[in-house]
């Protein structure tokens, strides 16, 4: 009882978790109730209830209310389906010209800018890609097809790859010296001869766009929303929700209103990575010192001066991080969007992987890998240089690079030219090696799967079905089983405890949204598989951190492992996973710790670092030994931070669980798969989208709170 | 004044006992709100009834499937004097009950013999409206037949044809009437 009094807290928990689990024996599971595969769901039921709602019909089966919620949200999707269509197809009819055939046609307002917009993207994308790769589609839109063929002169010729590997070698080495440089031409050699360079271009011309088009757009909204609170105030809702919306929900909708192809990717890349831009500028902006905005008024700038040539510059670092941000997330995009068809290494590797030739993916993988870790690096050494303003350089040393560069042009068109004599009568491979006629690997990782297989099936198999049988299902059912009252108590009791009635009223609104809608059941399949992610991955990424902490190198190591992990597109996880356990749940949980252990393990060796050394002496002083240190010291100082690594990781599992869809499994992810695929998917999709969202925001909500209030508690906010 | 007093001893209870009361008072309203939600939504036993015929439904045709699936494929009847399957009396009525499909040829085949039918189904573009197969309980036979409807110059009409089903065509999937006697 003296415990009691003096751990009220425990108490409280110890009550809900009372009550939690009281009402979950109290309500039986209803007799008519099952877990309904995908696929019996979209068959008329006599047994369904019905309902309209804003017109629309609802066919939901009825069970006790307290085991699980009519799904009153049901006409949602349908809603902003329709929607959708009447603004594409109905919406504000206007004459517009038509070059083509030179009249007047009446089409709706929203399609006619979404056509002009995807064909300015169409364009702009077309335009790098024959710098890149050569062509002949821009001349023919400034000119004529007549004009092409009576001037074959007149096409674009690529860029041979010589020049665009010395370009992005000495580009490396001007950042970031010669580790980089070595780096970058490393990379642009091994896409060049396994044959992967015009699908690499590809991808770099779809991400050459997207890019700097996020950062333009982020960092306009990220001012005017340090600018005005209004606009601050309109924009966090959804930068809120777009954090923790996974990239796939956003295809669907694109679909409708922009259509199939390059264009499509790269507004929905835009999409997707606008917001860390926008939240990066806004934090780098806020960040600068008043001291430094009265410097600038001082010295008569107006608000444009003062923006552009004080707070800007100022805030620079954090404004590059954003754009290294922006880059990772195109990469993680070019992937995803080859679902609604953007061309390059992600389609290839989205095939290899439909085709389940491991081999092939894997060297698709490895390239957009590679390439992400470039790019990544190259931004941040970007972001990271500290202009020389003092230095007293002369032309050359000023201008060495660009020498180069000219230099390595002038001797790659040289090397291009000779190569059409050595290479007579076949590819010419010193301007372009073409794709699969490069070095391949696939056969002997194919062999290797095949080897894996034949060598370890039994254990494999034994270890999948001890998985699946023993650990996943009874989990699955132990999450099913939960009634809707039941798990809303709890979810909203958590965050009363947490955040008080603030934080409860949020979590109560997010829950019975998810509750409402007719996915629950899903949703609960979800944050089961995303939960036993989470559990596993945090054990391993606490245990890992901690034991890195302990030397300063492993450490270092560790972070640049992390580092490199965290550059990788999602999609590129399922590839080893893949090979192991062939298309199963194991597969997608597996793919599912190894993504989200990153987080955990970067969180927890930045938390143990950031524990002042004063303290490290303090203690030392005081007699503890290393064991005590850790566990009375730096753990509860460190463990806020550790908490925002136990977020990340929620994220990261949440992610990757929907895109598990890919592999099969029957949750949320399933379903926005289904809807890619279905012309009246966007509002499905959507509704989705905001449900995996929710559930992020979730505990993204409780363990913020609780981070904000244990680190004021510590003292350390 | 009394509620004064009230708010003030709440304040002054301590801050551990105030969030505990909160706590009781979320989880009830949730219940309570819950509760209001099952009395509006809630349909309970009828639901469960309603659910329960459906799987004896489903388990019945379960069971006939896997009846059709030993019969032989091809021609089913119920009479003797020819090569074909014949039925038992038994399974006879099974089969029925798990007949659905009418096709187009035991359709022609009646119709042949009802001219007024026969008329309204080819001006009105082989249309038939409903079909349906039923077992007799009291004359212990299978009934199957269809109803056509349309215009026939200038007069809407509509021909209810119906005969018993003298034989049945198994495809090993599911069986289908194969002739109707309509005279």
């Amino acid at each position: 009882m003296e415990f009691l009094k003096k751990n009220p807290k425990i108490f409280q928990w110890l009550f809900l978790l009372i009550v939690f689990f009281a009402l979950c024996f109290a309500i039986e599971v209803p007799e008519t109730y099952k877990f309904i595969r995908g696929q019996a769901e979209f068959i008329k039921d006599p047994n369904q209830s019905t309902f309209v709602f804003a017109g629309k019909e609802v066919r939901y089966y009825a069970f006790d209310v307290f085991w699980r919620l009519p799904p009153l949200l049901g006409w949602l999707p349908i809603w902003i389906n329709d929607s959708l269509f009447f603004l594409m197809n109905d919406w504000m009819p206007m004459e517009f010209w038509n070059e083509d055939t030179q009249e007047f046609k009446t089409r709706p307002l929203l399609l006619q800018i979404s056509r002009n917009l995807t064909g300015f993207m169409t364009f702009i994308i077309e335009l790098i890609r024959e710098i890149l790769l050569g062509g002949l589609e821009t001349i023919v839109a400034f000119t004529s097809w007549d004009f092409i063929d009576a001037n074959p002169w007149a096409e674009l010729p690529g860029l041979p790859w010589t020049i665009v590997a010395a370009g992005a070698t000495i580009l490396s080495y001007k950042l970031s010296g010669k580790g980089l440089a070595i780096f970058a031409g490393l990379t642009m050699v091994y896409i060049s001869i396994f044959g992967q360079w015009k699908p690499s271009m590809q991808t770099l011309s779809f991400i050459l766009v997207a890019a700097p088009l996020s950062f333009i757009f982020g960092l306009g909204l990220g001012i005017s929303a340090f600018k005005s609170k209004r606009v601050e105030k309109a924009l966090y809702p959804i930068l809120l929700v777009m954090q923790t919306m996974p990239q796939y929900a956003v295809l669907v909708p694109a679909l409708v209103l922009f259509g199939v192809g390059d264009h499509a990717a790269v507004i929905i890349t835009m999409i997707v990575a606008i917001p860390p831009m926008i939240l990066l500028t806004l934090l780098g902006l806020r960040a600068i010192p008043p001291e430094v905005i009265e410097a600038g008024r001082m010295s008569g700038c107006n608000n444009w001066q003062l923006m552009f040539k004080v707070l800007i510059p100022t805030a620079r670092r954090d404004i590059l991080i954003g754009v290294n941000q922006v880059i990772m997330v195109c990469f993680s995009m070019a992937v995803i969007s080859a679902f609604i068809g953007a061309k390059g290494l992600g389609f290839n590797l989205l095939l290899a992987l439909n085709q389940l030739n491991i081999g092939l993916a894997l060297e698709a993988g490895l390239c957009i890998s590679l390439i992400a870790i470039l790019l990544d690096k190259m931004s941040l050494a970007w972001a990271n240089k500290q202009t020389d303003y003092f230095g007293n350089l002369s032309f050359f040393e000023r201008n060495k690079n660009t020498i180069f560069f000219i230099g390595a042009f002038v001797i790659g068109i040289i090397l291009a030219y000779i190569g059409t004599f050595l290479f007579k009568g076949t590819f010419n491979y010193l301007f372009e090696i073409p794709h699969n006629k490069g070095i391949s690997t696939a056969d002997f990782w194919n062999k290797g799967v095949d080897w894996i297989f034949d060598t370890f099936f039994v254990y494999i198999k034994a270890f999948n079905t001890w998985l699946i049988q023993e650990v996943l299902q009874p989990m699955r059912a132990l999450y099913l089983r939960m009634p809707a009252v039941a798990t809303i108590v709890l979810v909203v009791g958590a965050g009363y405890l947490i955040g008080g009635i603030r934080s409860a009223l949020v979590v109560c609104g997010l829950t019975l949204f998810i509750a409402l809608s007719p996915w629950w059941d899903r949703a609960l399949v979800t944050t089961y598989m995303a939960t036993f992610g989470v559990i596993i991955s945090c054990l391993i990424g606490f245990t890992v951190g901690t034991l890195c902490f302990q030397s300063k190198s492993a450490a270092k190591f560790m972070l640049g492992v992390c580092d490199i992990f965290q550059t990788f597109p999602s999609f590129v996880y399922l590839i080893p996973v893949m090979m192991l356990f062939g298309i199963t749940d194991t597969s997608v949980l597996i793919a599912v710790i190894v993504y989200a252990t990153i987080p955990a393990t970067r969180y927890t060796i930045e938390g143990l670092r950031s524990v002042p050394v004063g303290l490290h002496e303090a203690a030392t002083m005081s007699g503890v030994n290393k064991f005590q240190r850790l566990t009375k010291i730096e753990f509860p100082l460190a463990f806020p931070h550790m908490m925002l690594g136990l977020n990340q990781t929620i994220v990261f599992a949440l992610f990757m669980v929907i895109i598990g869809a890919f592999i099969g499994t029957e949750d949320l992810g399933q379903y926005i798969l289904k809807a890619l695929s279905d012309k009246n998917g966007a509002g499905i999709g959507l509704t989705l989208g905001i449900c995996v969202a929710f559930i992020g925001l979730i505990f993204d909500n409780l363990i913020r709170t609780w981070v904000g209030k244990r680190k004021k508690h510590l003292g350390i906010a | 004044m009394s509620q004064e007093n009230y708010f003030t001893k709440l304040k002054e209870l301590p801050e551990s006992i105030r969030q505990f009361g909160g706590l009781i008072i979320i989880t009830l309203v949730i219940i309570l709100s819950f509760l209001i939600l099952n009395n509006i939504f809630g349909e309970g036993d009828d639901l469960v009834k309603r659910m329960k015929i459906e799987e004896d439904r489903i388990a019945e045709e379960r069971k006939l499937n896997e009846l059709i699936s030993t019969l032989p494929s091809g021609i089913l009847v119920t009479f003797d004097g020819t090569d074909h399957h014949r039925l038992s009396d038994e399974v006879y009525e099974k089969v029925c009950k798990a007949t659905k499909l009418i096709p187009q040829r035991a359709i022609m085949g009646a119709n042949f013999l009802n001219f007024r039918a026969h008329e309204i189904y080819t001006i009105n573009g082989n249309k038939i409206d409903e079909t349906f197969v039923e077992w007799d309980e009291q004359k212990n036979k299978c009934f199957a037949g269809f109803t056509v409807s349309g215009n026939n110059v200038g007069v809407d009409e509509k021909i209810k044809v119906s005969g018993e089903a003298l034989s049945f065509l198994s495809t090993g999937i599911d069986t289908r009437i194969y002739y109707i006697k309509n005279f």
